[in-house]
């Protein structure tokens, strides 16, 4: 048979009943259009984090108290503390070390305007800005001045801000009480990264060494020390060093576990992306479960379709069509309603990724991998679910079809 | 060799029965011998229930005898697999029915390509022999035209062109003109004889007299049997 014809003639089949070839292939161009919707905002959001992340750099690390990662996350440990920072700026065999970072978190009642809310305040250096990177929208960051006179001054988020001197007044220079004690407002600042805003723009900066005077105590540790290096190339090496440092700063010996724990950005990029990646899996295969209920439409309309088209089957084999012709022209019309839906729902999927890119800070990414595999499981969906209706077709009896009433 | 002393049709002792739903049989064709050469214009005749339909679908290797041997062009029908069956129908045999002769929705040049397509002929000799056989039937002006829009008549005419296009040995036609008017019936076993007189065997099954008419050989079953087989 000619393959060409044969698709022909599966169109014109097909377009004798519009309506019924729309609603088969409804459920094919939903879960199509599902998968490449989701598979499409994954990549974009793993584009997205990248290249968020990639903004501190690769030249960073962070060191953070406790002998894992889930330690280190609780933030329960109290093993690092500002001489720890200091002894890394200090060593001078630390060549490669460029900026070291500490600082603490802690939430704590802040009072102004007659307004308490408990907040999250970092206690930093004037450094922090290297990490952080901020848009000061009024006033100064922390200067070293403040830190090493521990002066009770703060800067504040953007949101923290509004919240407590509304849109309109500038703060600086303003009083605000942290933990009871009078602190002068010296500047605002907001996160120049979207992934930065949660933990910038509803948060306080005060100096390291005025959260430990006033507010933490003396044996308060770091939540952690930021460090960056000046060749990326050698980042692991320097990891390496501060290791060795930190260790025997700590009284580490030979064989016992370290009671820190060193995160570069690479690893974190890793971890995130291969998380966003494997969500992106997951959704998108119970979305390919939709294709299967899909297939099973296509089924249940190709039987019909055999069905109602008993009689012409039989003419069809009194004129000569063996039964891999019949079984040839069945499974093409199955497969190009799949197909046909397939492409229809890979335009949707597109398009719905872009709409949902105009109003999310996500980019939007066409993933070429995903359109061939939802190329070939709507290939795939209709040969499996085409085949049965299409065998039975093919195995009528040339006398039993033409008989059929 | 044996094709060419073969008989086109050769039924042995031939019968047929269906089983009912009460589980008893119906014997359709109860022991039919015949032989029918190339060349012939034969109408089988014979009451509704006389089993003429059933010996055409036999003959058409549409089904297959429950007992005795049908031989075409010497070949024994029931020791073929379906596939060289459907060959046959393909190139040995046209088809014209009473009814639902037509695809439909699909134009009378898709009609009468189709059995071509089977056996894999190419698209320009396809042409050529769908725009010859629709002119040998007086269609050429309908080609196009989708099998709903046209009349009874013109329906019958394009299966005949349809079963002209294969050069098969025998066109089978079942009552090709129960549904037509006496006038358009009449024109349609005119062509018919005419395309016997250029040689190409042809077999009728009718239950009317008038039609039979236009046969050479007449053959009338009752009970499925052949009770009087005549020529003119």
């Amino acid at each position: 048979m000619d393959y060409k014809e044969l698709f022909l003639q599966a169109i014109t089949s097909l377009r004798k009943n519009v309506l019924r070839t729309a609603l088969t292939m409804l459920g094919i161009i939903i879960g199509i259009s599902a998968v490449i919707l989701i598979v499409s905002i994954g990549q974009g959001a793993v584009k997205f984090i990248t290249a968020e992340l990639s903004a501190f750099g690769t030249n960073f690390f962070s060191i953070n108290p406790g002998s894992s990662a889930i330690a280190a996350i609780a933030g329960g440990q109290k093993n690092l503390t500002l001489e720890d920072a200091e002894a890394i700026e200090k060593n001078k065999s630390l060549t490669n070390v460029k900026t070291v970072i500490p600082f603490t978190t802690t939430s704590i009642k802040v009072s102004a305007n007659g307004i308490d809310k408990s907040i999250l305040v970092y206690g930093s250096t004037e450094k922090m800005a290297e990490m952080m990177n901020p848009t000061m929208l009024s006033g100064e960051f922390l200067s070293e001045d403040d830190i090493s006179v521990a002066s009770k001054v703060v800067v504040l988020g953007t949101d923290v801000s509004k919240d407590f001197f509304g849109e309109s007044t500038n703060p600086v220079g303003e009083r605000i009480r942290i933990d009871n004690k009078p602190f002068r407002i010296i500047g605002v600042a907001r996160a120049s990264s979207a992934l930065l805003e949660g933990s910038l723009n509803d948060t306080l900066f005060i100096p390291t060494t005025a959260v430990i005077s006033q507010i933490l105590g003396q044996d308060a540790s770091l939540r952690q020390i930021g460090i960056k290096v000046k060749d990326p190339d050698l980042i692991n090496q320097t990891i390496e060093d501060v290791k060795v440092v930190l260790r025997d700063r700590h009284d580490i010996g030979e064989g016992e576990e370290d009671d820190f724990t060193v995160q570069s950005f690479r690893d974190i990029l890793t971890t995130v992306q291969t998380i966003i990646s494997l969500l992106t899996l997951m959704v998108a295969a119970i979305s390919g479960i939709s294709l299967v209920v899909g297939g099973v439409g296509v089924m249940n309309i190709m039987l019909v379709t055999v069905t109602e088209r008993t009689r012409e089957i039989g003419l069809l084999k009194a004129i000569g069509a063996k039964q891999k012709d019949i079984l040839t022209q069945f499974l093409m019309e199955a497969v190009v309603v799949t197909i046909t839906g397939g492409a229809i729902g890979i335009l949707l999927g597109i398009g719905g990724a872009f709409l949902i890119s105009l109003f999310v800070p996500i980019p939007f990414v066409i993933s070429l991998p995903s359109i061939a595999v939802a190329v070939g499981v709507s290939a795939f969906v209709g040969i499996v679910f085409g085949l049965y209706p299409a065998r039975k077709a093919s195995r009528m009896s040339p006398i039993d079809a033409l008989r059929y009433e | 060799m044996q094709k060419n002393s073969s008989p086109l049709i050769d039924f042995r002792e031939v019968k047929k029965y269906y089983i009912l739903g009460d589980e008893s049989h119906y014997n359709a064709l109860n022991g039919i011998t015949l032989k029918i050469e190339k060349g012939e214009f034969v109408a089988v005749m014979g009451p509704s229930g006389s089993g003429k339909s059933t010996m055409m679908h036999i003959m058409g290797a549409l089904d297959m005898p429950t007992g005795g041997n049908y031989l075409f062009q010497g070949k024994d029908i029931g020791k073929l697999s379906d596939d060289k069956l459907a060959e046959i129908r393909n190139r040995e045999i046209g088809f014209v029915f009473q009814a639902f002769n037509l695809l439909p929705r699909t134009t009378v040049f898709k009609n009468v390509e189709r059995p071509m397509m089977y056996a894999g002929i190419s698209k320009s000799e396809r042409e050529k022999r769908v725009i010859d056989a629709v002119k040998l039937v007086g269609l050429d002006d309908k080609a196009q035209n989708l099998s709903n829009h046209i009349s009874g008549g013109q329906i019958q005419r394009v299966a005949i062109a349809r079963a002209l296009v294969m050069d098969p040995s025998i066109i089978l036609a079942d009552e090709p003109t129960g549904n037509l008017d006496t006038a358009t019936a009449n024109g349609i076993m005119e062509f018919l004889q005419e395309l016997n007189k250029k040689g190409r065997t042809i077999i009728v099954i009718t239950h009317e007299e008038h039609i039979a008419k236009f046969a050479k050989r007449r053959i009338r079953l009752v009970d499925g049997k052949i009770v009087t087989d005549t020529k003119t």
